[in-house]
């Protein structure tokens, strides 16, 4: 199954989300929307971080990125706005992003790995320490669009999971993706081919952490706090990892039905099993990944390289 | 005719090894031409540093008359250097046509998708792998592989292709197909530097021998001279008690 036409749930999924508010689901409305927020700024995370795996390189730091473009969007959105503010956020994780790269150029895999949890751990301490990010007792973020409408947030992570899903599927879908795989598969080889690997392991991870800044800066305007340890969490970045992971590595479609199912699960999991709901949430993921080594969308058919 | 490449005083030393010690040569426009030696003689250190993988201590390596002793890899590719690697190394997750596509797109920057495409499989044709073009390059046979391998270097467009014992490992027959091959690839306007044990198959293809022992080049000429000297005979079996 080779050219595995994707579009059409791709395009199901996008709908679904953008028209979820409408849909008449009664008293579990709210539950719902909730629900459907973090599904898609997770899910946006788990493609960003599926981006930059794509060319060999385990971000550990995605969780970094994530916390940048919250603390960027929510020291500025009092002063300028909301929307000047996420992309001031997302520029501020780009920022970090080129700086991570350039000095971990040569790194690969699981070097590529360490360094990013350094990376990642450096900026907690920091927001921890420095006087303007409000330390250890947090910041408060205003809400979006100051709160006149309620909805705002939740179309505001659909948008990013929309360009999310959009710069997954162009470098799924076009030369680049080639250019991933060869560096993902062998560095020297891809370089005597003429693929010019530095800036393909830089455009990559410059992507997607604009994408988790995003992520990051929304985040902070639904949850209308930020602190150091929430926004700089390694379990962000693992979750961005663990759903690719689960749902198909490589791929749009893979960490979309992995967001959507994992995420989705997490939370149901949370309302049924108010105790210890992370036993069976982790046993589903073993289970997963011991039986489906593609993840779910290795259901579906053969992977494309 | 101009010279393709040209090597000028290149050493390397790793540690303790001096793997190749001022050595000099060239290759001349549409010529075939073998490095021969014995194991350790520095044959791949010399392609590794042609093709850019390592840096040379001293010394310099001209492409068509450019300096390209300090480029990089992907650099000396587009302006026109291809090579073959002895291990092949498909990438195993694409299919074969992506692996050529990689080749073709990557190899000389500004090539649109369509023109790729079609050279792409102006090469299929060619290194005989159309059958199998859509087959993961992980599941092909070792003779595929080779065939793979050499394909791949080729639709980079190289106008200087360096190959690196590709003919390791196959069988008579498959050999004397592979010496076919190369010639028609010379043909189409492809200078050709390569390295090999088999000696039949040097002598088949070569043009012109050049002899390294111990990191130095000992000899150079036609198959049959080089095969006639003291020191190249010293060099393969041993000096004469």
């Amino acid at each position: 199954m080779r050219e595995l036409s994707h579009l059409p749930f791709l395009s199901f999924f996008l709908l679904l989300f953008a028209l979820l508010p409408f849909l008449p689901l009664g008293i579990w409305g709210a539950f719902l929307l909730d629900v459907g927020f973090f599904i898609q700024l997770f899910t946006a995370m788990a493609l960003s971080w599926d981006l930059v795996a794509r060319t060999g390189q385990l971000s550990l730091a995605h969780g970094a990125f994530f916390g940048l473009g919250a603390y960027g969007a929510g020291l500025l959105a009092p002063h300028v706005g909301t929307l000047p503010a996420l992309v001031f956020g997302a520029f501020v994780a780009g920022a970090g992003a080129l700086l991570l790269g350039s000095v971990t150029l040569r790194l690969h895999g699981l070097y590529f790995a360490i360094a990013s949890l350094a990376f990642s751990e450096v900026l907690r301490t920091l927001a921890l320490k420095l006087a303007f990010t409000g330390g250890p007792i947090g910041l408060p973020v205003p809400p979006p669009f100051g709160g006149v409408w309620p909805l705002a947030a939740y179309y505001l992570s659909f948008g990013v999971l929309l360009l999310a899903t959009a710069l997954s599927h162009w470098a799924e879908w076009s030369p680049f993706r080639l250019a991933q795989a060869a560096t993902r598969q062998s560095e020297a080889v891809a370089r005597v081919l003429g693929v010019r690997v530095v800036r393909v392991k830089l455009w990559s991870l410059l992507l997607g952490s604009l994408v988790a800044g995003l992520s990051g800066g929304v985040y902070g305007m639904k949850t209308l706090f930020l602190s150091p340890y929430d926004a700089f969490s390694l379990g962000r970045a693992v979750e961005a990892l663990v759903i690719p992971i689960f749902g198909g590595l490589y791929s749009t479609l893979g960490p979309l039905v992995g967001g959507v199912v994992l995420v989705g699960l997490e939370q149901a999991l949370r309302l049924w099993i108010k105790e210890g709901y992370l036993v069976v949430y982790g046993a589903i993921l073993i289970l997963v990944i011991l039986f489906l080594p593609r993840g779910l969308v290795g259901l579906l058919g053969r992977r494309r390289g | 005719m101009g010279k393709a490449l040209e090597v000028i005083g290149l050493s390397k030393r790793f540690l303790g090894l001096q793997a190749l010690k001022e050595v000099s040569l060239h290759l001349e426009e549409g010529e075939i031409l073998a490095v021969i030696g014995p194991n350790g003689a520095g044959k791949s250190t010399l392609l590794n540093l042609l093709s850019g993988l390592i840096k040379p201590d001293q010394g310099r390596i001209l492409l068509l008359g450019r300096d390209i002793s300090h480029l990089p890899p992907e650099t000396r590719t587009h302006l026109g250097l291809g090579r073959a690697f002895q291990i092949v190394q498909p990438f195993p997750e694409l299919s074969v046509r992506e692996n050529l596509l990689v080749g073709a797109l990557f190899g000389k920057p500004g090539l649109k998708r369509k023109e790729a495409e079609a050279w792409v499989a102006e090469v299929l044709d060619l290194t005989g792998l159309a059958p199998r073009a859509e087959a993961l390059a992980g599941e092909l046979t070792l003779l595929e592989d080779k065939r793979l391998e050499l394909a791949r270097a080729l639709a980079t467009r190289p106008k200087v292709l360096l190959l690196d014992e590709v003919m390791a490992g196959l069988r008579p027959k498959e050999a004397e197909e592979a010496v076919a091959l190369v010639r028609r690839i010379r043909d189409s306007g492809v200078s050709v530097l390569f390295i090999e044990h088999l000696m039949p198959v040097v002598r088949a293809l070569a043009d012109r021998v050049v002899v390294l022992d111990h990191g130095e080049v000992i000899a150079e000429g036609t198959y049959e001279k080089v095969a006639q000297e003291e020191r190249v005979r010293e060099a393969y079996l041993g000096r004469r008690a």
